[in-house]
């Protein structure tokens, strides 16, 4: 059984006068251990699609399956329930608590799994040493970089080891040696841990590093590409490919 | 898009942020509108012939300026601070930041003034309202004859152009003193330094500060002290201490505590922890000035009103001393009088007569202390009654204290068990002490307590009396109505009788004589009392408003994270109960020690009023921490 089963969504924004629909009825499956990509061109729903498939907002129409859990019919405090155990999230704006510190914001998602301090630290060290981010450990988030930002923001997400992660354009903010590193840890934690990964991004080589790409066309999906047995730099020349019919994204890729 | 039309356009669509400070101008307006109308009504003019009147009045006039022009500025502080990433955005886009100002001045006229004229609609009706509260307190008939008061609009209009200049003047210093970077980061940047030594010895410091103050004033009054020249140097001083040390103590302590049990959890914190401690120590630097305000204010108020209470409260007690029943006489003859009259209308009354000797006892078993004041304990002149004309048995060789007051009791303890002596028959055991008053205390000196002996001890007393201690009087006869609804009635008929050769008294009379000599300043400082409370409630609960919504974003990712509602309310609680509990209870402990210090210059009784004030004002004060969590409750909500 997959993953996560997403039938028939769709979104729409405004009241009865002003109705804009951003999702037009979206099927989607994603196995368990799958690192999916999500691409298409800006304003064409991305965001609010792994918003609803996240459960952090609510279709207007369909439903969605995480596991054996149909969330579309879930309370709130169900939904918030499930959310701090079973998903992961990396938020396209960082998403930092500025009265935290950095260690502080990553250590968040632990402190409601009862771990022991010692075994959070023996994880923090870990992961902050995996994104390079040991030294600003006791900043304030306005007093560092979007890159680093971005890096906090992604080790917060891995922290508590959960079941689906979802990154909205987690590279966006980052120069290529550091977007390199994140997508490395990414990548790691789902082949290593199996964790299944759904990943935002507008940038070809990003997505290379998944296994399969959905390309999303106004509100609808248009096409999608499996890596299968490629190697990453053919498979980034066929998202390239699809990304130049597709059109409209050239400006930021 | 030209300035003007910029200026509506953003008064339309900041009408939102701008009610809060609405309703402080509508408020401020109302509140100085009706003082100053009250001040000038041909009502009060009378109470301000006497000095005191008019010199308390120049005093809450200033004390009100200066609070309603603090208030005023901090709510438009936060105000401009919700839209200093607005302000920035003005200026990215090329405006200078003259312009900006502009922008900013005439919107602020037209909602200022706006909002003037509503004040003053509310200002005329609450002052109506007021006067007929002071009236009816201060027990005069009467109606309110308040009558519309140009010389009150005139002066509120220019009041509030000033404070509208001095709002102008420190917008204009925020716009110009921030480059456009600080005015889009306004909101994030943390006010905590990490510096740990200084800030501990700061708040000792500070905890020193306080408890010096707190000593001087336990000891201003003391009879080696009292020097009324420096009375008012040595007020300055412990207030300067108090406010300073509470200052340190806030800034020092409270952060040196919070970084100590943050470091402690290394990082590791509970969401509780995330919406309490560190979104406090986050804003520390102006929450530390803010819960200073908030305390002195608070410390104010509760001072003020409490002392008034006293005032007030010792009215109906001092009348209760000083004439023992309804109506007292120290004379046969006119007693006979009256209560001839009260049987021709018909009036139902119980008399009492109670003979009186006053005796030297000797005291020095019991004194608990040594009084400050002139007091010789071997020879304390007492007032002495048998218990027959009083409704208590006392045995023999025993004797019973009766009618002690708190103020007595400041000036000259003595235990409620013990020997005493009398020179004439010997040593009695006291066995008791009452504050129910037998004896007008025109015979005890100002409140002595008066022994109630058994009666034979009386008569041998009588028998031996030393002429040279007795007063012109050694009786009283008290009239009391059996039903005392008939007070008032008996009253006009007391009215009727021919002064007496010794005085003759009326309780009911007493009362309202005190209560209205001191109706008004008693009026003015209750009034201030409440606008310190309601200020002071204002500030804080604005202040939360502008945290909430500074943390709203924050509130968004920890529930996106997972955090539900309730988790995050228990964190919003427990910084309520710092933010609302700290300056409640320190306030309430500086007052407490203000009102001990001087208290007996208003009144006889210290606790029920002085509690009873206590417990409103902290019942009022949390309707304010109630509401603030209902304002996080819909922010809460919203977030997701
Ligand atoms: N809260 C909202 N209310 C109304 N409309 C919205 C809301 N959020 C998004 N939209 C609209 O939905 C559409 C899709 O937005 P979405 O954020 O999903 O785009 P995106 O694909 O993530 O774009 P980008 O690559 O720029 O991040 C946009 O046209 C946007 O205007
Ligand atoms: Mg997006």
């Amino acid at each position: 059984m997959s993953l996560l089963e997403a039938t028939k969504i769709h979104k729409s924004y405004g009241n009865k006068f002003t109705k804009q629909e951003v999702l037009k009825g979206i099927d989607l499956t994603i196995e368990k251990g799958e690192f999916v990509s999500i691409m298409g061109a800006s304003g064409s729903g991305k965001t609010t699609l792994l918003n609803v498939l996240s459960s952090i907002d609510q279709v207007s129409q369909g439903s969605i399956r995480i596991g054996d859990t149909e969330i579309t019919a879930k309370k709130e405090k169900a939904l918030a329930e499930f959310r701090k155990h079973h998903l992961g999230f990396i938020f396209q704006e960082y998403n930092l608590l500025d009265t935290l510190t950095v260690k502080e914001n990553i250590l968040l998602p632990l402190s409601i799994a009862k771990m022991s301090k010692k075994a959070a630290q023996k994880q923090f060290e870990g992961i902050a040493k995996d994104l390079g981010i040991e030294d600003i450990a006791g900043k304030y988030p306005s007093e560092i970089s979007g890159g680093q930002k971005q890096r906090t923001s992604a080790a917060r997400a891995f922290i508590h080891e959960p079941s689906i992660i979802f990154a909205d354009e987690p590279t966006g903010a980052l120069d290529s040696k550091s977007a390199s590193d994140l997508l490395n840890k990414l990548s790691d934690l789902n082949s290593k841990r199996e964790a299944t990964i759904a990943m935002v991004t507008h940038d070809p080589v990003a997505a290379s590093y998944s296994s399969r790409v959905i390309f999303i066309k106004d509100g609808q999906m248009y096409t999608q590409l499996h890596k299968g047995d490629q190697t990453r730099e053919m498979f980034l020349k066929d998202i390239m490919t699809t990304q130049g019919v597709l059109g409209g994204v050239h400006h930021d890729a | 898009m030209t300035l003007n039309q910029l200026i509506w356009k953003s008064l339309k669509k900041n009408l939102s942020n701008y009610y809060l400070y609405v309703f402080a101008l509508i408020f401020s307006v109302a509140l100085f509108f009706a003082f100053v109308t009250m001040n000038s009504s041909p009502d009060t003019g009378a109470a301000k012939e006497t000095t005191t009147g008019s010199v308390g009045l120049t005093l809450a006039s200033i004390v009100l300026t200066v609070i309603v022009t603090v208030f005023l500025l901090y709510a438009n502080r936060i105000f401009i601070k919700r839209r200093s990433k607005e302000i920035g955005l003005f200026q990215l886009i090329g405006m200078t930041k003259r312009q900006v100002f502009r922008v900013l001045s005439m919107e602020h006229f037209l909602l200022y003034f706006g909002a003037m004229v509503v004040g003053i609609g509310f200002g005329f009706l609450t002052s109506r309202l007021l006067e007929l509260v002071l009236l009816n307190v201060t027990g005069q008939e009467g109606l309110a004859t308040l009558s519309f008061s140009m010389k009150a609009l005139l002066q509120t209009i220019l009041f509030f152009s000033v404070v509208y200049g001095l709002i102008m003047l420190s917008n204009a210093l925020y716009i110009r003193k921030r480059n456009i970077l600080d005015l889009f980061q306004v909101r994030s940047k943390s006010e905590g330094k990490r510096v740990s030594v200084i800030e501990t010895i700061m708040g000792i410091f500070g905890l020193v500060l306080i408890g010096t103050g707190y000593y001087v004033s336990s000891i201003m009054f003391r009879g080696d002290m009292v020097r009324v020249e420096l009375l008012f140097g040595i007020m300055l001083f412990i207030l300067a201490t108090v406010i300073l040390g509470t200052y340190l103590f806030y800034k020092g302590s409270v952060s040196f505590l919070g970084n100590l049990i943050r470091k402690q959890k290394a990082g590791y914190l509970h969401v509780r922890e995330v919406l309490s401690l560190s979104s406090i120590l986050f804003r520390m630097k102006s929450n530390a000035l803010m819960l200073t305000v908030i305390t002195t204010v608070s410390a104010l108020a509760i001072s003020l009103l409490s002392l008034s209470y006293i005032t007030y409260y010792s009215a109906e007690e001092t009348a209760m001393q000083r004439v023992a029943g309804d109506f007292a006489f120290l004379e046969k003859a006119p007693a006979d009088t009256f209560t001839a009259m009260l049987e021709e209308n018909g009036i139902a009354y119980e008399r009492n007569n109670i003979d009186i000797v006053k005796a030297n006892i000797n005291v020095k078993d019991i004194v608990q202390a040594e009084g400050d004041f002139n007091f010789n304990p071997d020879e304390m002149l007492a007032t002495v009654i048998s218990d027959e004309d009083v409704e208590i048995d006392v045995a023999p060789d025993e004797t019973v204290f009766s009618g002690t007051n708190d103020l007595m009791s400041q000036i000259m303890s003595l235990k409620n068990t013990g020997e005493i002596a009398f020179e004439e028959v010997g040593t009695k055991q006291l066995t008791g002490t009452q504050d129910e008053y037998y004896v007008s205390n025109i015979f005890t000196s100002g409140g002595l307590p008066t022994a109630v002996v058994d009666q034979e001890t009386f008569e041998r007393l009588n028998e031996n009396k030393d002429p040279e201690l007795q007063w012109t009087s050694s009786l009283q006869v008290t009239v009391n109505m059996e039903d005392s609804s008939k007070v008032t009635e008996a009253n006009k008929l007391f009215e009727e009788l021919p002064e007496g050769e010794l005085p003759q008294f009326s309780r009911i009379k007493q009362e309202t004589d005190q209560k209205q000599s001191l109706g008004l300043t008693l009026f003015i400082i209750g009034f201030l009392g409440l606008t310190f409370l309601i200020t002071s409630g204002c500030i804080l609960y604005f202040k939360q408003m502008d945290e909430s919504e500074d943390e709203r974003s924050n509130y968004t990712i920890l529930r996106k994270i997972g955090y539900t509602r309730n988790d995050l309310l228990q964190g919003i609680r427990l910084k309520q109960l710092f933010n609302f509990g700290i300056p409640l209870a320190v306030g309430l402990l500086h007052s407490y020690f203000a009102v001990k210090s001087g208290w007996f210059i208003f009144g006889t009784e210290l606790w029920t009023p002085m509690l009873i004030v206590m417990g409103l004002y902290a019942l009022f004060y949390s309707i304010f921490g109630v509401l603030s969590i209902q304002y996080y409750k819909k922010v809460i909500r919203e977030s997701l």
